[in-house]
């Protein structure tokens, strides 16, 4: 799906950018945003004020919070968003039916699918383009660039640990646990961070895991994604001891087993470069 | 003299001998297939272990893969599978004939569906993650399956003395989707990483990671499966007709009420423990009627012991089939649930 | 003997299906309970088996209140044939009728040889030996009748006894009387199996020392077959004793507003009825 998204959606902005050229329309003034990591990066390139309405699940940054919320990637509410009067919609790009209803209505839309990391530093570039602050957004994916440099420089030569990147499992227990695969931005994230992803030859971004499949793989660190910023120190050390049944896992043996809290891990958008290091810290904790 | 020969001559003379023999047949089979499975079940996985490794006392279990991939990732979902699998399909067994209809299933009653709810709760409320030293989502399913299986027998037997199948029926279906409607609300209040977990949960999962859940899940399957050795000579009756069964000496309330409370408490156990697997309480029961006929002093007992095996097939090929990846075992069983109970539907007519 | 004492019995308060009612069915007696829909039959047939339990009075058995007999006990004397009867699930004919030896069995107990023995006894009496192996949905309508016959006779401690033995059956049946009831036994069934069916009944009261009471609207049936009869209407006995003294036009009249010529027919011998008009 991606694959075939990636270069429409590329269509799309490229189509839309003309169009915005040939009607001399300067940046466009109201904005509506559903999906939370352009809406972060909106802000972040310094269009937030143009930004009337945000999606259900946008948390970052706490400004969102002053927003219309509008509905999300299943439930976007159309009246509602009209009613906004947007001159730019950010949707994703399986939102198809809605896309070609405001298109109708000669509204421009910008889409985003989801990827890699070196997509998602593409995506930031082209939001910039699109709301005029070319210069703004090609400066925060150069920072983002730069931090993910500068992990790289201080693991260079260290040995890359194996690594299950878990993002979700049934709280309390070791059932449907879900983890990265080979393909998408928490592999990419997990190799510019210096791990090994255990399960880099399953080329699909998710995957729910048997324990088996686990005990097997044996990796060296177990790192745990979050995006539950409300739990306690004890739930945390109690979710990372579920761990322990697995004791023939290395990770488990060593004391490996990470837990991350934020959507920073689990949402690509401005803090993938400090999502990154975190990761790296977690893997390497002496380089830093 | 009676008309002895043509009895004789018939293709299949049963006599009392034959009734026994075949009880204790049956028993026996179909309680070996279940315990052969479980046995067998173990040693089948994408990977291959040694079972002398396995069971080599001189490696330390911590650092014993083999023996950790048997006895945690793969013993406790035979365990599972089989404990599941033969609530549900007993629990079909009994619900069909207490409802006197074929078609019926574990989840027809709305236990099922209060344990979803139970469920759906602590996954997205973020209910503190252990209630007495125990995963809290089987907790509370099994408390959502006993909240369904109370307002389900308050309705029924309230209007009058007895309990009125009719209205089990009914009050089952519609507090079915009454809760269905509540989980899609809960589910749509949800944040996506959280409708995810419980989207999951609704398939189905053995894989219990540990022996908690299936100690748990033990005592109330085990009160259930002792309540259902006491019900087929009853059951056989009840299918009858509530007046005929009484009129042949069956306390009918009696036997509607140890049928309904016992056949409720093995489904919600069950999918407290594996979540709500289907078809297995439909296909069960119908497959061993194909083969032992329709009293249920032998559906019963083979339907307890196929069921624990078939489920714990489907669970093996769950494990294994998409390796490394987990298949639902709920879409193994309703794969093969699907077709056969459409051909059951027309088969009836 | 089987008593009605002042039996009343309503569902609910407002509604009252059977007022007063006392009828007295002797030992061996083949009794016919006659009346129009609606005037309480059914009702007073589950009363009669303890199927229900009446709202004033009581229904005795050889003396004793059945609302005080254990359901067990009750079965083993006392056995219904329903109008109709539909399975859930298909049973063999021998399935069936070895249904009939619940009350005799503990909860974990299996038939054992003396319970086939009375199964296939039963089967004999109600001609229905060869369908021993036959599955209940492929029978005709007057073959399932005479399988749930077989069945219900199996309740009884011996099943239908073949031959009247050494022992006095008479002195048995003063002590221990069984009936059995029969509602509506020839509505869904042809002519040749209505005549089947009153001689099996007639067979299974004279020689098998059956107590037999026969729910019917069918003034024909029941005057070939009962020696007594019971008449209601609106829940209330209008007549009631020996068939020949119970069966006039003016009783016939007076329950179902109909007139009718009742005579003796030359060559059956038992009293006939033909409507004539709505009165």
């Amino acid at each position: 799906m991606t694959g075939i998204s990636r270069p429409l959606s590329a269509c799309i902005a490229g189509l839309l950018l003309v169009s915005v050229v040939a009607s001399g329309q300067t940046r466009p003034q109201r904005i509506v945003s559903v999906v939370p990591a352009l809406t972060e990066t909106l802000f972040a390139i310094g269009a937030g004020a143009e930004v009337v309405g945000v999606g259900t699940f946008d948390a970052h940054p706490p400004e969102v919070a002053t927003r219309v919320r509008v509905g999300g990637l299943l439930d976007p509410d159309m009246e509602q968003i009209f009613g906004l009067r947007p001159d730019l919609i950010v949707f994703y790009g399986s939102q198809q039916d809605q896309i070609e209803q405001v298109t109708r209505a000669s509204i421009d839309t910008f889409t985003y699918a989801h990827g890699g990391l070196a997509d998602m530093l593409d995506v930031i570039r082209r939001l910039g383009v699109r709301t005029g602050r070319a210069a703004a957004a090609d400066q925060l994916a150069g920072r983002i660039e730069s931090r993910l440099a500068e992990v790289r420089a201080r693991l260079t030569g260290r040995a890359r640990p194996r690594v299950l990147m878990v993002f979700g499992r049934e709280p309390g227990s070791l059932r449907n646990i879900y983890a990265s695969g080979g393909v998408g931005f928490l592999h990419d994230m997990l190799q510019a961070a210096g791990g090994e992803n255990a399960f880099a030859d399953v080329p699909r971004e998710s995957l729910q895991l048997t324990a088996e499949a686990i005990l097997v793989a044996a990796p060296d660190v177990i790192v745990e994604l979050t995006y539950d910023e409300r739990m306690t120190p004890d739930t945390q050390s109690a979710e990372v001891a579920v761990w322990d049944r697995l004791s023939s896992i290395p990770a488990v043996r060593n004391k490996r087993v990470h837990l991350l809290l934020g959507n920073q891990f689990v949402q690509p958008g401005p803090r993938m470069g400090d999502a990154t290091a975190a990761i790296a810290q977690a893997l390497h904790p002496d380089a830093f | 003299m009676r008309d002895t020969t043509a009895t004789l001559a018939a293709p299949h003379p049963a006599t009392a001998g034959d009734l026994r023999t075949r009880v204790w047949l049956v028993q026996i089979g179909f309680g070996a297939l279940a315990v052969v499975t479980c046995l067998v079940a173990p040693l089948v996985g994408p990977t291959s272990i040694s079972l002398s490794r396995v069971f080599d006392a001189a490696i330390p279990f911590a650092e014993n893969v083999d023996a950790q991939v048997f006895f945690i990732a793969r013993l406790p979902r035979a365990i599972a599978g089989a404990l599941v699998g033969a609530s549900l399909a007993g629990a079909g067994v009994v619900l069909q004939a207490l409802l006197r209809n074929p078609l019926a299933t574990p989840f027809t009653l709305g236990v099922s569906a209060g344990a979803s709810l139970g469920a759906m709760l602590v996954i997205t409320l973020g209910v503190p993650l252990t209630l007495l030293g125990s995963a809290a989502v089987p907790l509370a399913s099994f408390a959502g399956a006993l909240g369904a299986l109370a307002i389900v027998y308050f309705l029924a037997t309230m209007r009058r003395q007895g309990l009125s199948t009719l209205v089990l029926l009914l009050a089952g279906v519609t507090l079915n989707s009454l809760f269905s409607a509540i989980i899609l609300f809960v589910q749509y209040l949800a944040d996506p990483a959280q409708t995810l977990q419980s989207v999951r949960w609704v398939m189905g999962n053995l894989d219990v990671g540990g022996y908690g859940p299936i100690l748990w899940g033990i005592a109330p399957i085990g009160v259930a499966l002792v309540a259902f050795a006491r019900l087929p000579r009853a059951l056989n009756l009840l299918t009858m007709g509530a007046d005929s069964a009484a009129t042949r000496g069956v306390d009918v309330l009696r036997t509607q009420r140890l049928a309904f409370l016992s056949a409720s408490l093995a489904t919600g156990a069950a999918v407290a423990v594996g979540g709500p697997i289907g078809f297995i309480g439909i296909i069960v029961p119908h497959l061993v009627r194909l083969l032992v006929g329709a009293d249920h002093r032998l559906v019963l007992p083979a339907s307890i012991g196929l069921g624990a095996a078939f489920l714990v097939v489907c669970d093996v090929a769950a494990r294994t089939v998409l390796s490394p990846m987990e298949l639902p075992v709920g879409v193994i069983t309703a794969m093969l649930g699907g077709p056969f109970f459409l051909w059951l539907l027309v088969r009836h007519r | 003997m089987l008593t009605a004492d002042h039996v009343s019995f309503g569902y609910d308060h407002a509604r009252t299906v059977l007022s007063d009612v006392s009828v007295e069915v002797p030992a061996g007696g083949l009794v016919g309970v006659l009346g129009p829909n609606g005037s309480g039959k059914t009702t007073f047939l589950k009363l009669l088996a303890g199927l229900l339990v009446p709202t004033r009075g009581c229904v005795r058995l050889d003396g004793a209140d059945i609302a005080g007999l254990a359901r067990r006990t009750l079965a083993r004397r006392v056995a219904v044939v329903p109008q109709e009867t539909e399975l859930a699930f298909d049973y063999t004919v021998l399935e069936i009728v070895l249904m009939g030896r619940y009350p005799h069995l503990r909860t974990f107990e299996l038939e054992g040889p003396d319970d086939i023995e009375i199964a296939r006894r039963t089967l004999a009496a109600t001609g229905t030996t060869h369908l021993e192996q036959r599955t209940f949905r492929t029978l005709s309508g007057g073959e399932k009748q005479r399988v749930i016959i077989a069945s219900a006779l199996a309740q009884f401690e011996t099943g239908a006894n073949t031959t009247r033995g050494a022992r006095d059956p008479r002195a048995e049946a003063t002590s221990r009387t069984q009936v059995l009831f029969l509602d509506e036994p020839t509505s869904s069934l042809d002519l040749s199996f209505q005549l089947a069916t009153a001689a099996l009944v007639d067979t299974l009261n004279r020689s098998h020392d059956t107590t037999v009471v026969v729910c019917t609207h069918d003034l024909n049936f029941a005057a070939a077959l009962c020696r007594d009869l019971v008449v209601l209407r609106d829940g209330q006995v209008i007549a009631s004793g020996p068939t020949e003294t119970v069966l006039t036009p003016d009783t016939i009249g007076a329950v179902y507003d109909v007139e009718a010529d009742v005579r003796r027919h030359p060559i059956t011998g038992h009293l006939t009825v033909v409507p004539l008009a709505r009165r």
